[in-house]
């Protein structure tokens, strides 16, 4: 499959970022082609302009934003690495889902229709790899938005059928190096069965 | 009391700036403070930097003296007014970056020896959410209010619980009216001068 990781975490030292490597590690094993999105290695810029807000109902994104909608198109698969702050996805890659995924990328509302048509249609699994900081009760009693936001609000722009795998480990905070570890392992494994 | 109105809105001749401002208005008409912050305005930046995320867990997690001016405020109001748009059933990436970098520890949150969260902010009372939808409210309830749990749970528990939440919502806002606009804005205002 092709297979589009976005990745958002400011930190190349950080958990995330191990995290990130062992996905790819099992990515690495299957038959697919990766391409990797590291939103703030590409400085991306989260907030919609103003110009970008005036002009939404036009179809597809500015010159600097055309290689994120072009991965889209292509992509069959899509795997996210970050981690859940406030209960959801961090800023960046919010705005990345904010600025990307717009008319004529991920949706398009026909002649006199109410409802979008979705576009990103080749797609077929969103995987969610993502820590918590705080214990599952706590996600629980917040809403699990970050979850929600991809798998229901982003899904519906992609095929009918696809298929949802959610990755997390929660109590970073407090969890020893041990409880990391197990979380690694598991990460590839399950992205070596994709 | 002190009420903080936040408004994420790129546009600053938007609907979104006139609910803000019907919002101030109705605030003050009820004897309260009232300070604006205008994220775009302010040109706050979204993204959490790498120096934050190491500073995170230190005594100082404030770096920009943006945040801090922010972080001020929060301290210091007890009514907290969100406005802005619905966008794929959540805030804008500039709030929901304004609550990660200024809700830090010692701020939002206390952590306790044992590494348990606790309420950084136990003078806010009223939270208050003011938002705009694109989707009907029947599809929002399908998909979840992220922005909403967001705000009325996330935030909440760096709050406590005494802190009440209040909604406010226009749904389908490509089918709406001048009129109903205009009632919308009514409603705001007159709501805000009851709080």
């Amino acid at each position: 499959m092709n297979v589009l990781v976005v990745y958002c975490h400011p930190d190349p030292g950080s958990f995330v970022h191990a995290v990130l490597e062992r996905a790819l590690a099992g990515l690495a094993v299957g038959d697919h082609t990766v391409r990797l999105t590291d939103l703030y290695a590409d400085g991306f810029e989260p907030t919609m302009s103003p110009t970008e807000r005036a002009t939404h109902a036009d179809p597809g994104v500015g010159p600097e934003l055309q290689r994120y909608a072009d991965d889209l198109a292509w992509a069959e698969a899509l795997v996210f690495v970050y981690p859940t702050w406030w209960g959801g996805l961090p800023a960046m890659l919010k705005g990345w889902i904010d600025r990307v995924w717009v008319a004529g990328v991920a949706w398009e509302l026909p002649e006199g229709s109410a409802v979008l048509r979705p576009l990103l249609t080749d797609v077929r699994r969103i995987v969610a790899v993502t820590t918590h900081g705080s214990p599952k009760r706590i996600n629980v009693l917040e809403g699990e938005g970050g979850k929600r936001t991809l798998f229901r609000s982003i899904r519906l722009m992609c095929s009918r059928r696809t298929r949802t795998t959610w990755v997390a480990m929660y109590g970073v905070d407090t969890a020893s190096p041990a409880d990391r570890t197990t979380y690694l392992g598991r990460v590839e494994r399950v992205l070596r069965r994709l | 009391m002190d009420a903080l109105v936040v408004v994420a809105n790129p546009n600053p001749a938007s609907y979104g700036h006139a609910l803000a401002a019907a919002a101030a208005d109705g605030l003050g008409a009820a004897g309260h403070t009232v300070t604006l912050l205008d994220l775009y305005a302010d040109r706050f930046v979204a993204a959490m930097t790498a120096a934050e995320r190491h500073a995170y867990h230190t005594s100082e997690p404030i770096l920009d003296p943006q945040v801090a001016a922010s972080a001020e405020l929060v301290q210091r109001c007890e009514i907290l007014v969100f406005v802005y748009p619905t966008w794929w059933s959540g805030l804008p990436a500039i709030l929901k970056g304004w609550l990660e970098r200024v809700m830090v520890p010692g701020v939002g949150v206390r952590f306790r020896p044992n590494g348990r969260v606790a309420p950084g902010l136990p003078h806010v009372r009223r939270i208050v959410g003011i938002s705009t939808y694109g989707s009907p409210r029947a599809y929002v309830a399908g998909v979840n209010d992220n922005g909403r749990r967001t705000l009325t749970r996330a935030l909440r528990m760096s709050c406590g619980w005494r802190a009440r939440p209040l909604w406010l919502g226009l749904y389908k806002m490509d089918a709406r009216t001048d009129a109903d606009r205009a009632a919308f804005l009514t409603r705001v205002r007159d709501r805000m001068a009851r709080l």
